[in-house]
């Protein structure tokens, strides 16, 4: 039985977990629930060995445990998959999944087992994949899949999973939801951390819930509460309906950006897509399904090798970000915020101020105060929480970090929005909060594109939404906001395709 | 969310002594003192102290040299062999063709500048390595440097020049001066202008400054191209303060390049400068040149020591970071 008491674990400004505990039974999935920032990642990382807690402490067994780092969390049998990708892509699957114990021969590697070792883990999650593929080459799930695969090589007594399906298919988390019951009837210990209530509901046994650091709820049996109730237990107050904005699209406008047949050097065929100022075009469709490059090629970022694409009914050749941004105002908040949205060493006010240099800059220098002026309106406007504009951004919690990186746009005074899953690994509340800020900037009069893979998301905010699958857009629906009706119509589209041309493999 | 002034000033405060630039700053006026007092006062004579502060305006200049390309996550091996034939070049252009020093002095700077933006040229159009397109540029501008004029020696050029190596404002080396005023316009370019903050950004985080319409490749071409220019600076700098120049000048100068940015505490991931750090750094080094030559220590033992200072604060630099991830 692992045991942690009263945690307390404090950062520069932010006292991340206040005295939090967590008592795990062997042979139950057990959720650890809260909003972003609430603590759950800090207490998954004090479990693992990645931090040490400044209070508190964690006991297996009866006996205590120090965790100096993370070898000695494997030691103890503690396996995690953190949020965060750890995967050497040069390697093959086999290689990173059995990496921390390379099975070997007189100093030698034993490929035969290395490879039987892997097959055996990627059995255990009824994965079917090559142990010799290099990890560059698969997808983003399949790679999430393979970190999970690691993470069982180890046979743990007890496993972390922290938002383990944030990028896969219902399918690939129902399967590995069944894996995840097959170890628990087994006798490990799962902790489960997650967004996605459903899932929760449907595989774990007992619930912790965090809320500013502390435990709210602790060990408690899930079947006792609805859904209702723990996202009460998570925000601390009955959750309110969001509001979002009136808005009137300009029916007689030309489209702001509207792409015609368009064709990429990455395979995109005949896509054509136009939203007009005021209009949430939303862009559904599954994980690979290319609507992320789709966004980087209208950008210049990829090859358009066929078709127009047309800024407010001009046609456009965009060679680069910057044209795209100083031209025609085109803006791109990006899915992956850690690596493309953000400087994380630097200061929020440079992360603002990145794309609208030039025009701060008096002959040739940019004044302090006029950049933290212009961050300092946006973190009012945006409601974003740091303890001084020169906080650097990595130490921003992730719903912050989203709307640093939406506010560098907003400043470049962009006309045309591409919001790239602007809410993945983000919060019920702040969630809603960005809902009514992307509605309200459609109110506006800026035309966004809304790449999402969260259906009730683009349900509440498109106007219209389209449905790309393996590269093409297969459908396009006039979005009535009834979801029950919107949902089936745009899981029919999606499934549609992917019968009649059966799926291309990734890898 | 918006701090209050006095909040910002202990802000300030409570940072300035605890940023890496101010331990080194107290190291250095420790070693200094230090030295001064087992020289038996002999560093703060006039001439001694002259002198020491005459030649560490090129340990300056090359340090930001390099510093200017670790900006952007690059390296440049070429800088030593760029100072010195930017250094043969001037003094061939005042002796061979009979230039006077204002037509030379500005000829070595663009010399210097063309070859720094030729190295990111090469960089950004081959896509290999900085590393290995300065390795060979090096050897290149090596070759250069000894064809200006075999193993000969310049000397006799423009008396002006000279005399401006030698002089003295307020006790301080003209030249000195110079690095000095190189170091503060560095130290502006990076924190104010719309360039060096791209540069930084770039260095920082490739992938998020291309999607915010920086292009990385113009960043690293700028930076390779300042890291010339710099060079040149500290040939024109060498050419008036030592009087005569020759085929090995720049031979010396690749350790202290690195030396000088990286004890002073800048990333070599790129994306983080320091110049405070690297002109104290610079400064340190010197220290340990002049204690060699006060106490007739064998050369080798000052390469060997700063080799080692150099390994230790990188592994500091490692340990701080360490520290920081632990506590963020």
């Amino acid at each position: 039985m692992l045991v942690a008491e009263n945690l307390v674990k404090t950062f520069p400004g932010v006292r991340a977990l206040d005295g939090a505990t967590l008592t795990l039974q062997p042979g139950t999935v057990h959720a650890l629930l809260g909003e972003n920032g609430a603590g759950k990642s800090t207490l998954v990382k004090l479990l693992t060995g990645v931090y040490r807690p400044d209070g508190g402490r964690i006991t297996l067994d009866g006996g205590e445990l120090h965790l100096g780092g993370p070898l000695d969390a494997q030691r103890a049998g503690i396996g995690v998959v953190h949020q965060e990708r750890n995967l050497i892509p040069a390697f093959s699957v086999a290689e990173n999944i059995v990496l921390h114990h390379l099975p070997g021969r007189a100093g030698w590697l034993d490929r035969a087992r290395m490879r039987a070792e892997a097959r055996r883990c990627l059995d255990l999650l009824e994965v079917d994949l090559d142990p010799d593929t290099p990890v560059a080459r698969l997808s983003v799930a399949q790679g999430q899949l393979v970190e999970i695969a690691k993470a069982l090589s180890l046979d743990n007594k007890v496993l972390l999973l922290d938002e383990p399906t944030a990028s896969l298919t219902g399918d690939e988390a129902d399967r590995l939801y069944t894996v995840v019951r097959r170890l628990r009837d087994s006798g490990h210990a799962v902790v489960l951390v997650s967004h996605k209530l459903e899932e929760v509901f449907a595989v774990a046994d007992t619930v912790t819930v965090l809320r500013d650091g502390r435990s709210v709820a602790e060990a408690e049996p899930l079947a006792g509460f609805t859904q209702g109730q723990i996202v009460d237990l998570m925000v601390g107050r009955a959750f309110a309906s969001i509001e979002l904005a009136e808005r009137t699209v300009g029916e007689q406008a030309p489209p702001a950006l509207r792409l015609d047949g368009v064709s990429t050097a990455l395979g995109h065929r005949d896509v054509s897509l136009a939203v007009r100022p005021g209009e949430i075009l939303g862009l559904y469709g599954l994980v690979g399904a290319g609507r992320s490059e789709l966004a980087k090629a209208v950008l210049g970022l990829e090859r358009i090798t066929a078709g127009t694409v047309e800024v407010h009914g001009e046609p456009a050749r965009i060679r680069n970000v910057g044209e795209a941004l100083r031209r025609h105002r085109i803006g791109y908040v990006t899915e992956d915020r850690k690596d493309e949205g953000l400087f994380l060493e630097q200061p929020v006010t440079r992360n603002i101020a990145v794309t609208v240099w030039r025009r701060l800059a008096r002959a040739g220098l940019v004044p302090d105060r006029r950049e933290r002026a212009l961050a300092e309106t946006y973190v009012e406007r945006l409601g974003i929480r740091v303890s001084s504009p020169r906080q650097l951004a990595g130490q921003l919690s992730g719903g912050n970090q989203q709307k640093v990186s939406l506010a560098k746009w907003l400043a470049a005074d962009c006309d045309i929005l591409i919001v790239d899953e602007p809410t993945v690994g983000i919060d019920v509340r702040t969630k809603a909060a960005f809902h009514e800020l992307i509605a309200g900037l459609a109110a506006q009069g800026l035309a966004l594109l809304l790449i999402s893979s969260d259906l009730p998301e683009v349900v509440v905010l498109a106007d219209r939404i389209a449905v790309m699958s393996d590269l093409r857009v297969v459908g396009e629906l006039d979005n009535d906001h009834d979801y029950p009706r919107m949902s089936q119509q745009i899981i029919r589209l999606v499934h549609a395709e992917t019968h009649v041309e059966g799926r291309v493999s990734a890898a | 969310m918006t701090l209050s002034a006095t909040d910002r000033v202990t802000r300030r405060g409570r940072h300035l002594w605890r940023t890496p630039e101010f331990t080194l700053g107290v190291i250095v006026a420790t070693g200094f003192l230090a030295l001064a007092f087992a020289t038996g006062g002999n560093l703060l004579s006039a001439g001694t102290l002259e002198a020491f502060f005459r030649f560490l305006a090129v340990p300056i200049v090359i340090g930001l040299s390099q510093m200017v390309v670790l900006a952007v996550g690059q390296m440049n091996l070429s800088v030593g062999a760029l100072t010195g034939f930017c250094a043969m070049a001037a003094a061939w252009l005042m002796i061979e063709a009979g230039f006077p020093a204002p037509v030379a002095v500005p000829a070595a700077l663009l010399l210097g500048l063309v070859a720094g933006l030729i190295n990111g040229a090469l960089v950004v159009l081959t896509r290999i390595n900085g590393f290995i397109v300065t390795l060979a540029t090096m050897t290149i501008i090596q070759g250069l440097r000894y064809g200006v004029n075999g193993p000969d020696t310049y000397q006799g050029y423009s008396e002006g020049l000279r005399a401006f190596g030698r002089a003295s404002i307020l006790g301080l080396p003209a030249v000195f001066l110079v690095a000095i005023a190189v170091a503060v316009a560095v130290a502006l370019f990076f924190s104010r202008t719309v360039t060096g903050r791209q540069l930084l950004a770039s260095g920082g985080s490739p992938f998020a400054a291309r999607l915010s319409g920086i292009s990385n490749d113009r960043s690293v071409i700028i930076a390779h191209g300042l890291s010339g220019l710099l060079a040149g600076v500290a040939a024109v700098i060498t050419v008036s303060a030592s009087g005569s120049v020759n085929a090995t000048i720049g031979d010396d100068l690749l350790l202290p390049s690195f030396a000088a940015p990286i004890i002073g505490g800048v990333a070599l991931t790129g994306g983080m400068v320091s110049v405070a750090g690297t002109v104290l750094a610079a400064f340190l080094v010197r220290l340990v040149d002049v204690m060699q030559a006060q106490f007739g220590i064998n050369p080798r033992w000052v390469d060997l020591i700063i080799g080692a200072v150099v390994l230790g604060a990188v592994l500091l630099g490692t340990i701080r970071q360490r520290v920081r991830e632990r506590s963020t």
